[in-house]
């Protein structure tokens, strides 16, 4: 058994939790199965991505670098870049699910995202909560998220199987989404440093003719300089990082 | 898709996410991370989103064929700037960024 005793109480606790999330999956998850199936996906695929990679910003990125057709090293090479965020998000939450056990723990931090990480690091660390936030609520929370992922997905592939939205709209409509999430982050001086040199790395590296890895030479030039910069002014608290 | 690719690209994402996701759970144990690490990890969203507005933006082919065409993707991304920082909702974000990037393709 991965759970040992689940109430009806914490099935409750983690639903109201988890509701936030629900609401805003089914908003994201329905346009990024729409632009999977554009990207040439089946609806089965779709599916099977939003059940085993499980990324929005990963999900969105498969298909609009498949699109513009980048490499498929430089595709894999870039999507895991951004995905490593999520080490921030597993070393935080080490600290809580000690006493857990290893396949609740492993299935808790498989199925983790920015935002189940957000919330659920508001519930561990409550104060004055009237009882204990715990592993098995933190992985219900993620797993009711996942499920809504899955389906608003599939609604999606569904939609955009039936219709035909032309490929600059939907290209355009996944650079909006890139342009949110760039302009929803922490502006710190180091920040700014490394998005700046981030674009411009990659226009030099298009100028140049390496339009395959421009993205991921882009990004590491940025964290390079953001590192250099970090280095010389003292950083008040953590930097960066999402919400 | 083929299934190929996709078992290829969707396969070895899947296995560095749930890398990135599990590994420092049972290795820290509640320990923190070492702080420049924790720092080159932080920087990670800014520059990499930056880059990927940035590759989806600089569009070289077309800035020489037709700079009308390439340059509606820069102006559409104006509006969207704007909606970003007031709402950050990426809903509206797509639904104004659709809709002016529309508007615009429709001009002569």
């Amino acid at each position: 058994m991965v759970f040992s005793r689940v109430s009806l109480h914490d099935l409750k606790q983690a639903f109201v939790a988890a509701l936030p999330i629900v609401a805003g999956y089914v908003v994201l998850g329905i346009p990024c199965g729409i632009l999977g199936v554009q990207a040439g996906m089946s609806v089965l695929q779709v599916v099977l991505m939003s059940l085993f990679f499980y990324s929005g910003a990963g999900q969105y990125l498969i298909p609009n670098l498949w699109m513009a057709g980048v490499p498929i090293t430089s595709i894999v090479a870039s999507v895991s870049l951004v995905n490593l965020r999520q080490i921030l998000y597993a070393a935080s939450m080490s600290r809580f699910s000690e006493g857990a056990g290893k396949r609740l723990s492993f299935l808790f931090a498989a199925t983790m995202t920015d935002e189940s990480f957000g919330i659920n690091l508001g519930r561990f660390t409550a104060e004055g909560a009237q009882e204990r936030w715990t592993v098995s609520r933190a992985t219900l929370v993620n797993l009711f998220s996942l499920v809504t992922w899955i389906l608003a997905n599939a609604a999606g592939a569904i939609l955009g199987s039936l219709l035909a939205v032309p490929t600059a709209l939907a290209s355009f409509a996944m650079t909006a989404i890139f342009i949110c999430l760039l302009f929803m982050q922490r502006f710190t001086p180091p920040a700014i440093v490394a998005a700046v040199v981030a674009a411009l790395g990659v226009c030099v590296c298009k100028l140049v003719g390496l339009s395959g890895p421009a993205i991921l030479i882009g990004a590491l030039l940025g964290i390079a300089a953001a590192l250099i910069v970090g280095r010389k002014t003292p950083s008040p608290e953590h930097e960066g990082g999402e919400q | 898709m083929s299934w190929g690719s996709f078992l290829i690209i969707v396969g070895l994402c899947m296995l560095t996410i749930l890398a990135s996701r599990v590994i420092p759970l049972f290795v820290l144990k509640g320990r923190e991370l070492p702080e420049r690490a924790a720092q080159a990890l932080g920087y990670i969203p800014p520059a990499a989103f930056a880059a990927l507005v940035a590759n989806d933006l600089f569009n070289l082919q077309g800035f020489s064929a037709d700079p009308w065409h390439a340059l509606i993707p820069c102006i559409a991304a104006l509006p969207v700037i704007v909606v970003a920082l007031k709402t950050k909702s990426l809903l509206w974000c797509i639904v104004v960024g659709v809709a002016v990037f529309g508007a615009l393709l429709l001009t002569p």
